[in-house]
């Protein structure tokens, strides 16, 4: 968009685009916001009184907020971090000459086509538990007491399911940024007398910049609002180590049926999803525009 | 120290052989130019001097010293690329001193080495720059500048300067010629490029499908080419090559004549032909002249040519200038 007539002419095309989609967008969030100042419980005696902010003090002051607060931040960057460093692993490997290459790459990529419900159930009952599962299997076979994951352990054990879905999305993204790595550099690179360790220090991992910025800006706006995991695994517990925001507004709402409360609820979550974007963006925003 | 020698050296992508067995001797200082068809394999060549490719079998030393198996890093020799593959997310200071940081050298005499050479190379005013932000010209310069600051035992070139337009590579070819006078370290150098070729080499090997056709001084390749391969490749325009049977000699089987090398007479000679197009250069004149049974000929003359299009002239050559070749290619010595 170089000159002031294309900018203007681009305004223009956009503007149905962006009309429909704020209007998609405010009514929704609108009544949201009209029926968090609302007494609006489907069991109530239907009278819906104006009570201010008295929704969004019971929310924040609940004892569960800043739990679950933490649990989101938490699972956030655990799955972030376990699949940014998988990922890249992961692409590297994929990215040499090895026989069936192409199956593999197929078969790493399955994951992301399994349902998160399917997915965690899977875990869940073949992988995790501790009388039938895979792990417990091995860990009695070896001597050792078999870990009851999800309740020694429940964050941990939901990070590692969402982070297992979450590797080949990573994978692939990170695959194709080093595809389109120039070889002529990494020869240079060797020429210049660097080894493996420095190759991939100084060549690869600035290439991979933007691409592991786009995993994390994508990966952030669903790991924010993870539910099915939790919800089919350990339902929040024990107490509410595994709670996140998400699935609090679900108990605190759905499960009381108040529309009031979760709606309130529902906009501190959307506050909070904002900073994360904001401070993300902030941190890591100028490498995709560099 | 620079010498570099190939004893039988092949190499083979699957069932394609891109280089024959090979041998060539690269002497201390020399410079010395590849060229030969597209696909020849002459980048191949170089990469496997580089170590960038493993040889099929064969062998390279380096000074004296086995060099076969030896990794691309530990064999003290610069290259710059075709694309100059400069690091883009450094900045021109860190791209120069890149190969001086892996040596483990220190701080300070990276920073005067770097700045030494940015100054031999008119890039003080770039330092802080990214690649990105440079011209075609002034990225070959970092290219040579991270090469040179090195001080690598031979410089390595893949076709360096293809990608830049006319004068630049007229000024990047001089700016070669003289680091090469000022530095005498030997230089491998890559090109299509005629004049490139024979303006600055000491040494050039000709390559056809991964065979060496001739090795020689520019001078000594056109003056005596050993085949009609080097002689049509050698010259710029190439050499006309006309097929005719002699009675003196009946190996003969065609003979060659150089552009430059023809007398023009608008009244007797030996081939009487047509002008077709006539291309004035200014200082030199390409004439295209058709000779019937004979075909197409390409004649250079002067600047001022009087013949222009549709004109009959008459052609002819000193006996001392014609090339006699074997119907198997090769030339024959005639006196
Ligand atoms: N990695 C490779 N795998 C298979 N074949 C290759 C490979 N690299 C080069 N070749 C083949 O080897 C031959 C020589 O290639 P090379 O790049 O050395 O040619 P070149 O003389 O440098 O040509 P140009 O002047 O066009 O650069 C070509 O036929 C090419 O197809
Ligand atoms: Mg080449």
């Amino acid at each position: 968009m170089a000159t002031n007539n294309s900018k203007t002419l681009a305004r223009m095309m956009v503007t149905p685009a962006v009309i429909l989609l704020l209007i998609w967008m405010l009514i929704p969030l609108g009544m949201t916001i009209y029926f968090s100042f609302l007494d609006y419980n489907l069991f109530g005696d239907g009278e819906n009184k104006f009570i201010g902010l008295l929704n969004y003090e019971f929310f924040l002051t609940d004892p569960a907020f800043v739990d679950s607060f933490f649990n989101t931040l938490i699972l956030m960057t655990g799955v972030l971090f376990i699949t940014l460093v998988g990922g890249t692993g992961l692409a590297i490997l994929l990215d040499q000459a090895i026989y069936g290459r192409n199956i593999v790459r197929i078969m790493v990529l399955a994951p992301f086509f399994v349902m998160p419900t399917v997915s965690a159930l899977v875990w869940k009952n073949m992988f995790m538990n501790p009388v039938n599962g895979i792990f417990a299997y091995i860990s009695t076979t070896f001597g050792f007491e078999p870990i009851d994951f999800f309740t020694h352990i429940p964050l941990t054990s939901i990070i590692i399911i969402v982070s297992w879905q979450w590797l080949p999305f990573a994978s692939l993204i990170l695959l194709t940024a080093i595809q389109s790595l120039d070889r002529e550099q990494l020869e240079a690179a060797e020429l210049d007398g660097a080894g493996k360790f420095c190759r991939f220090r100084f060549m690869v991992l600035p290439h991979l910049s933007r691409a592991m910025t786009a995993v994390v800006l994508i990966e952030t706006i669903f790991l924010l609002s993870i539910f099915a995991e939790i919800f089919v695994t350990t339902q929040g517990g024990p107490g509410n180590a595994s709670t996140n925001i998400t699935y609090l507004i679900y108990t605190q709402s759905l499960l009381e049926y108040d529309v009031g409360m979760g709606s309130a609820g529902g906009l501190i979550a959307v506050v909070l999803a904002n900073i994360v974007a904001v401070f993300l963006m902030r941190m890591i925003g100028k490498n995709i525009e560099g | 120290m620079g010498s570099i020698t190939l004893k039988q050296v092949t190499k083979s992508f699957d069932d394609n052989h891109v280089i024959r067995p090979l041998d060539l001797e690269i002497e201390e200082g020399e410079f010395v130019v590849f060229v030969g068809p597209s696909g020849c394999g002459k980048s191949t060549l170089l990469r496997i001097i580089a170590g960038l490719e493993d040889v099929t079998s064969g062998e390279i030393s380096i000074d004296g010293a086995d060099a076969t198996h030896m990794p691309p890093g530990k064999r003290g020799l610069a290259m710059v690329f075709q694309s100059y593959a400069l690091y883009p997310h450094m900045t021109v200071r860190n791209n120069i001193a890149f190969p001086l940081k892996r040596a483990k050298l220190e701080k300070n005499i990276i920073e005067q080495k770097v700045n030494q050479i940015s100054n031999v190379l008119n890039l003080t005013d770039y330092l802080d720059r990214l690649p990105g932000q440079l011209s075609g010209g002034q990225r070959q310069r970092v290219a040579i500048g991270r090469a040179i600051v090195r001080e690598p035992s031979a410089f390595l070139f893949d076709e360096p300067l293809s990608n830049l337009d006319a004068s630049l590579r007229v000024n990047m070819r001089l700016e070669i010629s003289q680091l090469h006078k000022d530095l005498k370290t030997t230089m491998i150098y890559v090109t299509h490029d005629q004049v490139e070729a024979m303006t600055m080499a000491d040494k050039i090997v000709v390559l056809n499908a991964g065979k060496i056709e001739q090795i020689g001084s520019p001078l000594d390749l056109y003056d005596n080419p050993i085949n009609k391969f080097v002689a049509g490749f050698i010259g710029s325009p190439k050499m006309n090559f006309i097929t005719m049977t002699m009675d003196t000699n009946p190996e003969v089987d065609s003979i060659g004549v150089r552009p430059e090398h023809f007398n023009i007479s608008d009244t007797e000679g030996t081939w009487k032909g047509t002008v077709g197009v006539a291309e004035c250069l200014g200082s030199e004149t390409y004439l295209y002249v058709q000779i019937p049974d004979i075909g197409q000929l390409t004649i250079r003359t002067d600047g001022n040519c009087p013949f222009k299009y549709g004109d009959t002239i008459f052609l002819s050559v000193d006996s001392e200038n014609v090339y006699y070749f074997a119907k198997n290619g090769t030339c024959i010595p005639l006196d």
